[in-house]
């Protein structure tokens, strides 16, 4: 009895040790536990400056779950992110620190917008034909920095952020002089007509009908959710199964080796910015067709850069980042309810952001969890060599 | 029998059950130099960090003057006295050296790092050893040498006793290993004791008192110095005989592959790095470059590999001018080429053995299939390559970081090798692998010369370049001053007087053998 009692008992420990030795599943507890981390100083926050934290606190954590639409602006914010965070993962797969699907989106939303006004064309054309030329218009948009980085060697960060300044700028000065009709209070466009937005995407058939009028009415998803599933398996076999991926991966991991194989380093680098931005225009266009369904000042409220955070959080795995976009799309919505239900401002939700991309981001922090964790099981020893500590050392020489 | 310290019977299991220490018995007498010496994997540095606290055994008991040790942590063994100068050094390089020796037990002032006083105490330890360094220098600014002198006096200012330097020379020149071999006597005189890991023989026999030799996780034996050869060891190392002479049947020479003429290169910073360097390598021979290391021969090979443009002359294969073109073209051209630093431009660390072996071919059938890269030939691919170049590995979707070193270099040596390449640039092709890859890439090198492969070898390692050329040129300054047709006509003196710019030929002389 004893013998099997302790059996079992190792066989559970197998099971755990098995489980913490994938690193897939380690590192998704470690995002887990950094998540919790975040949540309860959140909450400690809270309490501290809220007369009713636990109502503001369960307003942040539930409140997208409370309502049909909620849900749905939660889902419509999520496939921005989606975009966004491919568009981020691109580049920084390349180890490119650009900054510019900001400037990206706008123009994205831009044209998008502009082709669902004023091209006479069936939404069958004429939906498809917003998206592409948003898509092309991220494209080129991407291809400037990229070309002044890959050949006059401007450093990406500024590059990128000045070109995003620029867009918007673009974007304000086209909207205020050209799109906006005369006679309109304030800054913005007409509402697209329904042959200009993104249908719905649930189907009208006819039977359902319960079903439609109860749920899928009351939000705005639309056919972009399908566009971002194709999305992310495009980026995929993007990166992991073409040459172009091969190319920007072996970059991303020592350019110079990159270069002394044979790869046309720049060429890569300037492509790498510019497919990126073929993902940050789709986003723009799910902006101004899918979600506003109109072009508006500040139509992008500097989502932009909260792509980097989805694809760090995704740790830039294309497939991951859907999730990361739920979970990131998740934590803003509720920062929306909590904002609007209680006496909790926006700038507490920021801050908690903030914690949670500093703990799951930082990765001089946590791994030291994740090192915990793996000394509690096989580490791959080649006896004479690589600790897990020499491994990071060495991760760290293959920089550029 | 006055030993310092003794370990006995140490067995260290990983929990995956990879036996790395299997019953080591291992002694240092007082102020003795030890080596340690064994191939990659052979468990010298799990030994090493058990004894340094990094690892604990399974079992077995440590000895330190007599009485039973027991660390659970590098701080514990510092405190008693032992102390370990790692291969990757471990130095904040945005300190000053004499802050970087003091850190963790700084002198201070008002709370506050005493600078003057860090100074003085690098400065007095320095003295003391005859490790030179520059105390108010930042460590970023100083080379290998002096960071490798400031590991070993920071390891000194914690007050050990015992120093165990881990491959200390892999990093050095030979002018620094002379001097580090210099420091290290004065250490000894000086009371301390020395353990020494390497792989290099030659070493072994110049600077210890006594060798130990491990294989497979045990010791093959200990033996003091006057009575070990190079041959012993080796073959105690590896289990077999090695050929640490590489046999070359001669080869008829062929055409000429590679015809350089009047190629020079300027740096960057201005400097004439290589002036109107002239030679031809011809099918089926090896011509080795010999000089002191910054003569040119890195920049030889970069231009010629494509990686840095030239400022005058031509390279020309098959009439084919192959330089300014970049390192696909002259891929393309037929040039394989080994990289002098194997982590910087030959491997990407974090990606698997399998891409590292497709860099130079991804683009062509059988790996490109319309516009996709076919994994399963790549994988495929790799297995091959693991197979037939004896890489150590489980799998070959591991990244190229899980390999030790003299595996690594394999990876390299296979994806260059199986190109088929009309002309193969080796340059440093064995430097920091153990015996046995050493073995395996010098056969290999020599086997090319069947193939009628050209190969141009540059390599630091004189006894290499002349073991295995069949013609030798010597570079100083930037140009060739010496060619020898046949390498084993000349001695290593002639060579030495050369390379150190002492005597050149006159262009006319060398005109007929280049």
């Amino acid at each position: 009895m004893k013998a099997s009692t302790s059996q079992s008992e190792s066989v559970a420990k197998g099971f755990w040790g098995k489980a913490l030795s994938s690193p897939s599943i380690r590192e998704f507890l470690r995002v887990v536990i950094a998540i919790s981390i975040a949540l309860g100083i959140g909450f400690i926050i809270t309490l501290i400056v809220s007369d009713e934290p636990v109502k503001a606190y369960s307003a942040l954590l539930f409140g997208p779950l409370t309502k049909i639409n909620r849900v749905g602006d939660w889902i419509e914010e999520s496939i921005t992110l989606t975009f966004l965070g491919l568009a981020v993962a691109i580049v920084f797969k390349a180890n490119q620190f650009s900054l510019g699907q900001e400037g990206q989106m706008v123009l994205g939303a831009l044209v998008a917008g502009a082709i669902s006004l004023f091209v006479p064309l069936p939404t069958y054309l004429r939906v498809p034909f917003a998206i592409l030329a948003a898509m092309i218009v991220g494209f080129l948009w991407g291809l400037l920095p990229g070309y002044l980085k890959a050949y006059l060697n401007a450093n990406e960060i500024v590059s990128t952020l000045m070109l995003n300044s620029l867009a918007i700028l673009l974007y304000e000065w086209v909207l205020t002089y050209y799109i906006k009709p005369p006679d309109a209070g304030y800054t913005a466009s007409d509402t697209f007509s329904a042959d200009g937005i993104m249908p719905t995407f649930f189907p009208k058939l006819p039977f359902l009908t319960d079903l439609r009028t109860q749920f899928i009415d009351q939000t705005n998803i639309s056919i972009a959710l399908y566009l971002a599933i194709i999305a992310v398996i495009v980026v995929y076999y993007l990166m992991f199964r073409t040459p172009f991926g091969y190319e920007l991966r072996m970059i991303g991991a020592n350019s110079k080796f990159a270069r002394y194989g044979g790869i046309n380093v720049k060429k890569t680098i300037m492509l790498a910015f510019a497919v990126s931005g073929v993902f940050a225009g789709l986003a723009g266009a799910h902006l101004a067709m899918g979600i506003h369904r109109k072009l508006i000042l500040n139509i992008s409220f500097a989502l932009g850069f909260e792509g980097i955070v989805v694809s760090l959080l995704a740790n830039n795995n294309p497939l991951a980042i859907p999730f990361a976009a739920l979970a990131y799309g998740y934590l803003r919505a509720g920062a929306n309810v909590m904002e609007r239900s209680s006496d909790m401002s926006r700038e507490m939700v920021l801050v908690i952001q903030g914690i949670i991309i500093l703990l799951v981001t930082a990765e001089r922090i946590l791994p030291m969890v994740q090192r915990r964790i793996a000394s509690q099981k096989p580490k791959e020893p080649t006896m004479d060599g690589q600790s897990p500590l020499g491994d990071s050392t060495g991760l760290a020489e293959g920089g550029d | 029998m006055n030993n310092v310290l003794e370990m006995r019977k140490i067995v260290k299991v990983y929990p995956n059950g990879v036996v790395a220490n299997d019953g080591v018995d291992f002694a240092v007498e007082q102020g003795e130099i030890h080596a340690l010496v064994g191939e990659n994997g052979a468990g010298k540095s799990t030994l090493m960090k058990v004894l340094y606290g990094l690892e604990r055994p399974t079992s077995g008991e440590i000895l330190l003057r007599g009485n039973p040790v027991n660390f659970r942590s590098p701080h514990d063994a510092i405190a008693a006295g032992v102390g370990m100068v790692h291969q990757n050094f471990m130095l904040v390089p945005s300190f000053t050296v004499a802050q970087n020796i003091v850190l963790g037990s700084e002198p201070t002032q008002r709370a506050l790092l005493d600078k003057k006083k860090a100074n003085e105490v690098t400065k007095k330890l320095a003295e003391q050893y005859g490790l030179h360094v520059e105390a108010d220098a930042t460590v970023d600014g100083i080379n290998v040498g002096m960071r490798q002198r400031v590991e070993i006096l920071k390891t000194l200012f914690r007050g050990a006793e015992i120093l165990i330097l881990d491959e200390p020379t892999a990093v050095l020149t030979p002018q620094e290993t002379t001097e580090l071999f210099l420091a290290i006597r004065k250490l000894v005189q000086q009371g301390k004791t020395v353990i020494f890991i390497t792989h290099k023989l030659r070493e072994v026999k110049e600077i210890s008192d006594r060798v130990t030799v491990m294989r497979h996780g045990r010791v093959m034996g200990t033996l003091p110095i006057s009575e070990a050869t190079r041959e012993g060891l080796a073959c105690m190392m590896v289990g077999r005989e090695v050929l640490l002479s590489v046999d070359k049947t001669p080869v008829e020479r062929g055409k000429a592959v590679l015809m350089v003429d009047d190629l020079s290169y300027v740096s960057e910073t201005g400097r004439t790095m290589l002036r109107n360097v002239k030679f031809n390598v011809y099918a089926g021979e090896i011509l080795g470059v010999a000089g002191v290391e910054g003569n040119g021969q890195t920049e030889l090979v970069e231009v010629l590999s494509g990686l840095k443009p030239a400022a005058t002359g031509t390279a020309r294969i098959d009439s084919k001018n192959i330089l300014n073109n970049g390192p696909r073209e002259v891929r393309l051209a037929g040039v394989a080429h080994i990289p002098e630093d194997r982590l910087t431009n030959g491997l990407a660390l974090s990606a698997s053995i399998d891409e590292n072996l497709i860099i130079d071919r991804y683009f062509r059938s059988p790996f490109k299939k319309r516009i996709t890269i076919n994994y399963q030939e790549v994988i495929s691919h790799g297995e091959k390559m693991i197979d037939e170049y004896d890489i150590r590995t489980p799998d070959g979707r591991l990244p190229v970081s899980s390999l030790s070193g003299g595996n690594m270099q394999k990876v390299i040596v296979a994806r260059e090798f199986s190109s088929q390449p009309a002309l193969l640039i080796a340059a440093q092709p064995t430097r920091g692998i153990d015996v046995g890859a050493t073995e395996f890439v010098r056969q290999q090198l020599v086997q090319k010369r069947l193939d009628s492969t050209a190969v141009l070898l540059v390599s630091a390692d004189l006894s290499e370049v002349m073991s295995l050329s069949d013609r030798i040129v010597v570079m100083y300054e930037g140009q060739i001053v010496g060619v020898f047709p046949e390498a084993s006509m000349v001695s290593e003196e002639e060579l030495g007087l050369y390379m150190l710019g002492i005597k050149r030929q006159e262009p006319s002389e060398m005109e007929a053998n280049l």
